[in-house]
């Protein structure tokens, strides 16, 4: 029944990268690239990231080491949930400069 | 002096005469004369008052207390209706003692002082202080009739549950067949995830993982708690057993064939949907809630993303508590 059939997929291998030992070095190399975007913020973006999000040229060695580490879909999830961060700060910053105007 | 003070009378008794009879009814100017001839004519009537026999009976009061003062208790009696009209007309008549005295009374006794007398006022300040009183305690007896009526509510776990829970037939992480009955008997969290989340399932099953610690260790109740995945596809029963593994050793992990997952999630209202990616990789959208089930499965309190593990822990006690109390 529905058993056997799970007990036939188990021969395929577990996806290993899901579980938390990798979780937690994805979420290292992901830090330490969303890191570097906040140092280098003064640079300009010339490299392109997914959906959209834009990073100098310096972060590029710590961007490779966070697509190694993470799932691309990850990857993708993570710099979707940064850019809708970084739009919120913006929009929250920009209403103190446009106040008066 | 007396024919000066009669002219005032007079003139305000026609005045107010006047306007009493237009007031009061709508009989015309002229068509009255006859009603004041029933009265002893050999009183100094004047054709120029035509008025209604009460107010004939009071301006005779007036007219002839001047003149005569025998005639006051006849005419008094006939004044009954309209002893205040005729008190009001006294005041501030300082010209003749029998006028302030002959006002009002009904039964025809001179009242010594005018409508407003210290008898009045106290009897005023008694009902004042009688409606204070008594809207005072109905107001008290109405609040405490609505602080124990939510009390009531708040205990009565059969004023209307949700609608959430039912039976599935799934797979737990140890390839064993397990139903909704397996877990009656005690208190069950369930959270629905896929083990392919890239941040947030992980968040919150460490979450349930502290809190469950929490639980047990203030107030020693054991909570079972559950992890239903949406992902059946991709979540066998070995990949859900190493992922519910590294989380709590009580954790248990339970999937199963696509259409069991289904039903599962309607019964308890979880939303899930495959976000399609390209590849074969693909994440789940799904709602983001724990449910605390009663030792009967029976939906007691959803708590969503925004508790922490703390709040989590102190929630569930307190359901806990409560649900016992109420059985007792």
């Amino acid at each position: 029944m529905a058993l056997e059939a799970y007990a036939s997929q188990s021969s395929d291998s577990i996806h290993t990268d899901v579980l938390s030992q990798a979780r937690l070095a994805c979420y290292k190399a992901r830090d330490a690239f969303y890191a570097c975007l906040e140092k280098e913020s003064n640079k300009k973006p010339t490299e392109s990231a997914y959906v959209g999000l834009l990073y100098p040229a310096e972060c590029k060695k710590t961007r490779e080491a966070y697509v190694n580490q993470c799932r691309p879909t990850w990857v993708k999830h993570f710099d979707r949930q940064y850019c809708a961060k970084k739009r919120v700060q913006r929009l929250l910053d920009d209403n103190e400069s446009r106040r008066g105007v | 002096m007396s024919s000066a003070i009669s002219r005032s009378l007079r003139l305000r008794s026609i005045y107010s005469s006047i306007t009493a009879q237009w007031r009061l009814n709508n009989l015309s100017f002229h068509g009255l004369p006859e009603n004041s001839r029933h009265f002893p004519s050999d009183f100094c009537i004047d054709d120029r008052y035509r008025k209604t026999p009460a107010f004939a009976a009071i301006n005779f009061k007036f007219l002839c207390t001047t003149a005569t003062g025998n005639a006051t208790n006849q005419s008094n009696t006939n004044a009954t209706a309209t002893g205040t009209s005729a008190s009001g007309w006294s005041e501030g008549d300082s010209g003749n003692s029998n006028d302030g005295k002959s006002s009002g009374g009904p039964h025809g006794k001179p009242v010594r002082s005018g409508p407003v007398s210290w008898m009045s006022f106290f009897l005023l300040f008694c009902t004042g202080a009688g409606l204070v009183y008594y809207y005072d305690r109905e107001k008290k007896r109405h609040i405490e009739g609505i602080d124990s009526a939510s009390n009531a509510v708040k205990q009565g776990p059969s004023v209307g549950k949700a609608a959430i829970g039912g039976p599935f037939n799934l797979i737990d992480h140890n390839g064993k067949a397990v139903t909704d009955n397996n877990f009656v008997g005690k208190w069950n969290m369930i959270y629905f995830g896929f083990t392919h989340c890239p941040d947030i399932c992980p968040d919150e099953l460490q979450k349930l993982a502290a809190a469950i610690d929490r639980i047990k260790e203030k107030s020693g109740m054991e909570v079972v708690p559950v992890f239903i995945s949406v992902d059946p596809e991709r979540d066998t029963v070995e990949q859900v057993r190493e992922y519910v593994k590294e989380f709590h050793p009580k954790l248990i992990g339970l999937t199963g064939s696509p259409d069991e997952i289904k039903k599962a999630a309607r019964a308890y209202r979880v939303y899930y949907m495959k976000t399609e990616e390209e590849g074969s990789d693909y994440l789940v959208d799904h709602s983001i809630v724990m449910y605390l089930m009663d030792p009967n499965m029976q939906f007691v309190k959803f708590f969503g993303k925004n508790v922490d593990a703390d709040s989590l822990a102190d929630g569930v006690i307190q359901e806990i508590k409560q649900h016992k109390m109420v059985k007792a």
